[in-house]
């Protein structure tokens, strides 16, 4: 199937089971985690792409996630350095893979979402403004996925 | 000089210096300190019943929330003197002749085995708090020879007076005329130490209540 | 902006009014201002006591305005302000100090020493010595128009996010709108939510809202190092687009010390009254509340408790309101111990955050909040502070306390039904 807007993006990933969704979103966030490149982030997202991963697992990686999203936020009063806040949601957009899924949740848009906010504080630094294709990016992704 | 001259030179001439004095000081400070004055604040104010300069000069006069544990001695121990302090002061026959003597002014006053009682708890609590001041670390670190002599100036009076209603020691009339030298070395420094708060808690907490009040907080 | 000593004296010298004569005179060195400050509380170092963080300023109003004081001066037997000493006080002036009034509350003589450390800071500034963290937000706001360096590509970015993740368009620059929207620098960088949130709720409010290119920042650096100069200047802006935009109130966001600084401080600054409303947002929800205008479904069932911000609750008068909100989307909220007027600042406001060297201190002090945690057990926490956001996180994260911290604006918008709207506001 071909995705060309948000609202079919975010049904068809509303569609995964959360094992697809966890798997999905490590994607999105691995195009974006160049900004940030802490090792508890990698975890997390390695954990997360695979199918086969226990509650047991989830749960370490994901309080070392949390643990890289609480300290990479800028402080108040401090300057702010786009890129490292580029690394921030790229933290939280991990924490949305491997948090504890309830049923309502659609972890991979929250993931995608996060993914998309890296990406803009990234172009913002850079002084490219705010317009980039991530969103674009991601149903490429998407789309490959649910192909295979 | 004898005891009977000493006693009538601190009835007659101490007093009156030591009266003029404590008039002149506390007009003084209070102009000093009022005169100040204060900008007036322009933003958009927010009404709240109960919130006020004159609510609080009163509802300050209770231990908030949570702090009365915090510190019982500070609280307990204060009021315990500070109404014991009143009582003796006002309500003992004597005080009340001499104050109808300056003013015209008088009130029934308390029999004096309560007076004494309270005298004597008034010291109690005095000690206790001198006590919290030197073994408490917060009170220890703030406090400077001001304390000390306040404490000193406010305790001599009481000990003295309870000492010459007592007949202890010294012969009355040297106890009586050493209460009363007592009470106008209190006169004199009471305007220039931290006493003088007994007239400007009235104007701190005045001002805090109205300044809060603008922001519809009631202090 | 030169400073020293001279300029820091003189600037104290005029902010000394009959207020802090009247305090200075009425102090008697209870100490119980201590027990309410939580710096003191949790290291238990007298050094802490808030009266004696203004000793200087105690002695510099002794020598210029008590008659004593001055025959003592000129006699040489007074001791005056020294860049060193007041180099020694930056530490309990800033680091040790959030402004948070708890100490203003306790006074027993009604000593609001709150206010004299707002106005000592004035001087410490003037004088170069408040710490780097917060001279870099001075400096930055002054070359680049934000404490934090937040510029207007940033707040579109935030928008874009916004408009894609809910499909509710953002407003910029609407004249006539009824609610100007200010944000905080915390929130445009770290909690996109937050417009996200408040776009819901006024689509579903029926308000008209706007947000303005040239006055989105709330954060008010100025007020927070004591610089009224910067403080004035920031309000200016806010008053400036305001104005031009005609609207009828302008929010103050999820922060404590803008909401301080634009509704009570703002006019004082810039010398005359406001020609509009300032409400904090969760005034405004209150009101809607009130109004009937919010509708929300369905209900939390965890245990949440709540955090009061300080300079909201205690300091800003706005405290019943988060109350009734809270209940009306959660089953399960419990108040912890001192809630509301009483409550126990998170440790990072006024600028605290931004110092480094502080940081130890600060997780030191948080322990008075883990003690109020510790008794409620909640599943989650709700603020309504962007600031308060992250030390509650950090400080949890500290003492690895699996609490997450939610914003209170957030939470009331998460309840309200989705609709992705084909009109704007």
């Amino acid at each position: 199937m071909a995705i060309s807007n948000d609202k079919e993006f975010k049904s068809a990933l509303a569609g995964l089971s959360a094992s697809q969704q966890r798997q999905v979103a490590a994607r999105f966030v691995q195009r974006v985690f160049v900004l940030s490149g802490d090792v508890r982030v990698k975890a997390a997202l390695d954990f997360a792409a695979r199918a086969d991963i226990t509650d047991a697992d989830l749960t370490v990686v994901s309080q070392a996630a949390n643990s890289a999203r609480v300290e990479s936020f800028t402080q108040c009063g401090k300057e702010t350095d786009w890129t490292a806040q580029g690394g921030h949601f790229v933290a939280k957009a991990a924490v949305a893979c491997v948090k504890a899924a309830e049923p309502a949740d659609n972890l991979a848009w929250e993931a995608a979402m996060q993914a998309r906010m890296a990406r803009t504080c990234e172009t913002v630094a850079t002084g490219e403004g705010t317009e980039n294709t991530e969103a674009e990016e991601q149903y490429r992704i998407l789309e490959a996925f649910l192909n295979s | 000089m004898n005891d009977m001259q000493f006693l009538t030179w601190v009835r007659g001439t101490g007093l009156d210096i030591a009266v003029s004095i404590f008039v002149l000081g506390v007009l003084w400070r209070l102009f000093e300190i009022y005169s100040l004055g204060r900008k007036a604040d322009i933003s958009a104010a927010r009404s709240v019943s109960g919130a006020s300069g004159w609510h609080t000069i009163f509802r300050r006069s209770v231990p908030p929330e949570g702090m009365l544990k915090r510190s019982p001695v500070s609280y307990i121990g204060g009021y315990i003197f500070h109404i014991g302090l009143a009582i003796v002061v006002f309500l003992f026959a004597p005080h009340i002749l001499l104050i109808k003597n300056l003013t015209g002014l008088s009130w029934p006053g308390l029999p004096s085995q309560f007076i004494d009682l309270a005298a004597v708890v008034t010291m109690a609590a005095m000690v206790v708090v001198l006590v919290d001041r030197i073994n408490k670390p917060v009170k220890r670190y703030l406090s400077t020879f001001g304390d000390w002599f306040a404490w000193t100036l406010t305790f001599l009076p009481v000990l003295t007076g309870w000492m010459a209603v007592q007949h202890l020691v010294l012969p009355y009339t040297t106890m009586l005329a050493l209460h009363i030298l007592t009470v106008e070395l209190l006169l004199i420094f009471l305007p220039f130490t931290k006493l003088f708060h007994a007239f400007t808690v009235f104007g701190s907490r005045w001002y805090i209540g109205k300044i809060n009040g603008h922001k519809g907080v009631a202090v | 902006m030169s400073a020293s000593l001279e300029k820091g004296v003189r600037v104290l010298k005029e902010v000394i009014d009959a207020p802090i004569a009247s305090y200075f005179s009425s102090c008697v060195h209870c100490g119980l201002c201590a027990e309410a400050c939580l710096f003191y509380t949790e290291t238990g170092d007298p050094k802490y006591t808030p009266i004696h963080k203004l000793e200087p300023l105690r002695r510099l109003y002794e020598q210029e305005y008590t008659l004593l004081g001055r025959l003592g001066k000129l006699v040489g037997l007074s001791k005056p302000v020294t860049d060193d000493e007041l180099e020694e006080w930056k530490e309990l002036v800033y680091n040790s100090c959030t402004l948070c009034g708890r100490c203003s509350a306790v006074c027993p003589v009604g000593n609001d020493i709150v206010y004299m450390v707002r106005k000592f800071r004035e001087g410490m500034s003037a004088s170069g010595h408040a710490p780097e963290g917060i001279i870099g937000a001075v400096n930055r706001t002054v070359t680049i128009g934000s404490p934090m360096g937040v510029k207007l590509p940033a707040v579109k970015a935030q928008m874009k996010h916004v408009e894609e993740d809910y499909g509710l368009p953002i407003p910029l620059d609407a004249e006539g709108a009824e609610y100007m929207v200010m944000l905080s620098s915390m929130e445009i960088i770290n909690f996109p939510e937050y417009l996200a949130a408040i776009a819901k709720i006024m689509h579903q409010a029926g308000k008209t809202w706007t947000l303005c290119s040239t006055a989105f920042e709330a954060t008010n650096a100025g007020m927070q190092i004591g610089n009224s100069d910067l403080a004035k200047l920031l309000v200016m802006r806010i008053v400036d687009g305001a104005e031009k935009l005609k609207v009828k109130t302008v929010i103050s966001p999820e922060c404590g010390h803008a909401y301080t600084a634009l509704r009570w401080e703002g006019a004082n600054l810039i010398g005359r009254p406001f020609t509009f409303k300032v409400q904090h947002i969760i005034e405004v929800l209150g009101e809607f509340q009130e109004q009937g205008l919010l509708k929300t479904e369905g209900f939390e069932t965890d245990k949440l408790t709540f955090h009061d911000p300080c300079q909201l609750a205690r300091r800003g008068g706005v405290i019943k309101q988060q109350r009734n909100l809270m209940n009306m989307v959660s089953k399960n909220f419990v108040e912890m111990p001192d809630a509301g007027y009483m409550n126990w600042c998170c440790g990072g406001g006024g600028g605290a955050s931004a110092i480094e060297e502080g940081e130890e201190l600060r997780m030191e002090a948080f322990k008075k909040k883990k003690s109020q945690l510790d008794v409620v057990k909640p599943d989650r926490l709700v603020t309504a502070c962007a600031n308060c956001r992250i030390v509650l996180e950090e400080g949890l994260e500290h003492y690895q306390m699996d609490i997450p911290v939610l914003g209170l604006t957030e939470l009331i918008a998460e309840h309200i039904p989705d609709q992705t709207s084909e009109k704007g506001a």
